[in-house]
């Protein structure tokens, strides 16, 4: 079935409204959607007057369900498109404007919550101003060079917010390095021709059993393991923004913290806003800034919280700067279990940064023998080159 | 059949699926501007049962293609009946028969095994099937990929036969766990609809029509319970299904209401992972049952 050019020439429903009062007020729409960081494209815009031509227009619902079917593609953009909804659609804003069902009623506790920190004043910038949407873009784009190579930790609050959105745009392009099979294979399951003639032979020479062959997938799995203590502070709020853009891009990642404990935080990272996602942090890690004991944390994961998660598919990659008040023997055998059953172990050391670092610190130096890569890890380069480093371990 | 959204609320309840004019919505649009649905929710929210519903709403064959990790086209598309084709071999091989023509011959539609996509493809039904893509976040970007292009043209080449184009185009419906993030491609070829767990109203209705024989009053209790429930940080929220299950359970074992000793005999009807089972335990039962009784 082909899709229609929408034919805006037929009259409305109803003589209150007008083709090109609506068409304009949709572009507009489109516009702040696009503002507040909706991916809305003319292609969608084109998709929304075809399906209004389907419905009753004047039906506030229908209207709703309409746009927001064409506009949404992502669970985290519905409370986004919802307040842009109310606010651009509505004169009055109502706190139950549709009816229920259509917002997710009964959905994710927390869902609404999310709704409270937007930024109005753009929503309302956006609905005055008549200039072109480049103009409105924030700044901090233009020395991005300079951005992916600034250290973390010198990072002003400015600058935090369009850092974020660079990490969160780097995650897909590994997770797509880390999931391209090992080999491309359009065949699928293959005949072994050479298996089926030899058990033809028990059979006379007849070809009655069919041997199949099947190309190897082989396919990485991640297990992140990030230092949160006092020593990290610096690091640590980029860094988790990184882990959680990863762990909602990509299948099998498994994501601890820790610092005198070991949490598993993989279930609390998932999908929900980043805010909701360090509230529930917050929550679970119960020392966020302590000191670190790295070995006895390695040892809970190997014995018991991350039993059966690490092997032969498993990267497996520790973020920390060594900074450690346990036993360096204990460190040392619990890096030498974990580096004998997984596929390869990253150090990510954000202190490696630094030209003037030299690993002298003991835990850096009982961890070593035991890592397969040493990497930095304290600009938004590092963790691009971390990427590259994936890669080729998946094509391995 | 789907010519109004009043029409879709009322045939799908017919069928004993219980949903908001949200959905109803959705399904028209797609259904008329001849674009995939694309459904995400948690599991057991009811995202599969939507195309099977369809199906029986619009009078047609269900043709469903279960995605898993490691699917690719030819599993999805079709396969060539190896075994057949080396019979045959065998069986002419004493006959009179040119081998060039028994050659060809092999490689015509009687030997093609028809995987789903292909099946929907190939349909001359009156009504055009439902084409069900379920748990389409389980395959991988590749099939992603091959996936749009075959829901680009609805049509399909096979080196040896030429290329089938789908006379009238199925009605597509995406399923996804969202257990990771699809493809954008893949996204704003469809119209989406986020599916959540249903309200307690939603639930309790949805029990009672799916469960005939329950008491209302255990009825009540149950979606109370699992509204409870779904608040609390387990591994594996339950979801609708797993009322209904409980529910069936329930009705079978004779129970009326909802006591300690009861819960903690079904509780396998609600929690799948051991880990979750032995974090609800008997205080946090008993004082769950006291808030929804």
């Amino acid at each position: 079935m082909l899709r229609e050019i929408p034919n805006l020439e037929q009259p409305q429903a109803t003589p209150d409204l007008h083709r090109e009062d609506i068409l304009s007020n949709l572009v507009v729409f489109c516009r702040l959607l696009r503002e507040m960081g909706l991916h809305v494209t003319t292609g969608k815009l084109i998709d929304v007057c075809a399906s209004l031509k389907h419905i009753q227009i004047t039906q506030k619902q229908d209207f709703y369900c309409a746009l927001r079917a064409n506009l949404v593609s992502r669970y985290e953009e519905l409370p986004i498109f919802d307040a842009a909804f109310r606010a651009f659609w509505e004169k009055a804003p109502q706190p139950e404007a549709v009816d229920d069902g259509c917002c997710g009623d009964g959905g994710e506790p927390g869902l609404s919550s999310e709704v409270g920190p937007l930024d109005l004043t753009s929503l309302e910038a956006a609905v005055e101003e008549d200039g072109p949407p480049e103009e409105r873009l924030l700044p901090g784009y233009s020395p991005l060079e300079m951005l992916t190579q600034k250290d973390f930790s010198t990072f002003c609050e400015d600058e935090v917010a369009t850092l974020r959105r660079l990490i969160a745009r780097l995650a897909p392009k590994i997770a797509t390095a880390l999931s391209r099979r090992r080999k491309v294979d359009h065949r699928g399951a293959e005949l072994d021709l050479r298996r089926s003639l030899r058990r033809s032979l028990r059979h006379g020479g007849d070809i009655v059993e069919l041997m199949r062959r099947r190309r190897k997938v082989r396919k990485l799995k991640l297990v992140l393991l990030c230092d949160v203590s006092g020593s990290m502070d610096l690091y640590t709020r980029f860094l988790i923004q990184f882990i959680y853009a990863l762990q909602n891009e990509l299948r099998g990642v498994e994501t601890f913290v820790f610092s005198t404990r070991l949490t598993r935080i993989t279930q609390a990272l998932r999908h929900r806003g980043m805010q909701q996602s360090l509230q529930e942090l917050s929550r679970l890690v119960p020392q966020w800034s302590g000191g670190t004991n790295i070995g006895a944390c390695l040892k809970s994961f190997n014995e018991e919280i991350g039993r059966g998660l690490v092997d032969g598919r498993t990267v497996v990659i520790i973020i920390s700067d060594g900074w450690d008040r346990g036993e360096t023997e204990l460190l040392a055998e619990e890096m030498r279990r974990l580096h004998s059953k997984a596929h390869k172990l990253i150090w990510l050391n954000p202190l490696l940064g630094s030209p003037s670092y030299q690993p002298l610190c003991k835990g850096i130096r009982a961890a070593l023998p035991y890592s397969d890569y040493f990497l930095p890890a304290h600009n938004l380069e590092s963790l691009l080159d971390l990427g590259r480093t994936l890669q080729g371990l998946s094509r391995a | 059949m789907l010519d109004s959204i009043e029409e879709i609320l009322e045939s799908m309840r017919r069928e004993k699926y219980i949903t908001d004019r949200a959905m109803a919505v959705t399904i028209y649009l797609a259904y008329h501007l001849g674009k995939p649905l694309l459904l995400e929710g948690e599991a057991g929210v009811g995202k599969t049962e939507v195309g099977k519903v369809l199906a029986r709403v619009m009078g047609t064959n269900l043709i469903r293609l279960q995605c898993y990790e490691g699917l690719d086209a030819s599993h999805a598309l079709y396969e060539w009946n190896y075994a057949k084709q080396i019979l045959t071999i065998r069986l002419e091989e004493g006959g009179g028969r040119p081998r060039e023509e028994v050659g060809r011959s092999l490689f015509s539609e009687e030997y093609i095994i028809k995987r789903p996509l292909l099946e929907a493809i190939s349909s001359d039904s009156l009504v055009p099937p439902v084409l069900l893509i379920d748990e389409v976040d389980r395959s991988d970007e590749e099939f992603e990929a091959f996936l749009l292009e075959v829901l680009s043209d609805f049509q399909i080449t096979i080196p040896e036969i030429g290329t089938l184009t789908a006379k009238q185009a199925p009605f597509v419906v995406v399923t996804s766990n969202r257990t990771r993030e699809l493809h954008d491609a893949l996204k704003r070829r469809c119209l989406y609809l986020w599916i959540p767990y249903p309200s307690f109203e939603r639930e309790l209705e949805i029990v009672l029509t799916k469960v005939p024989g329950i008491k209302e009053t255990l009825a009540a209790q149950l979606c109370r319970f699992m509204q409870e429930v779904r608040r609390m940080d387990f591994y594996k929220r339950p979801g609708i299904a797993e009322t209904l299950d409980w529910a069936s359970a329930l009705v079978l074992l004779g129970r009326e209401e909802l006591g300690r000793e009861t819960v903690e005999e079904t509780l396998g009807c609600v929690f799948k992972y051991y880990e979750d089972m032995r974090r609800f335990g008997g205080e946090q039962i008993a004082s769950l049952l006291e808030r929804v009784s």
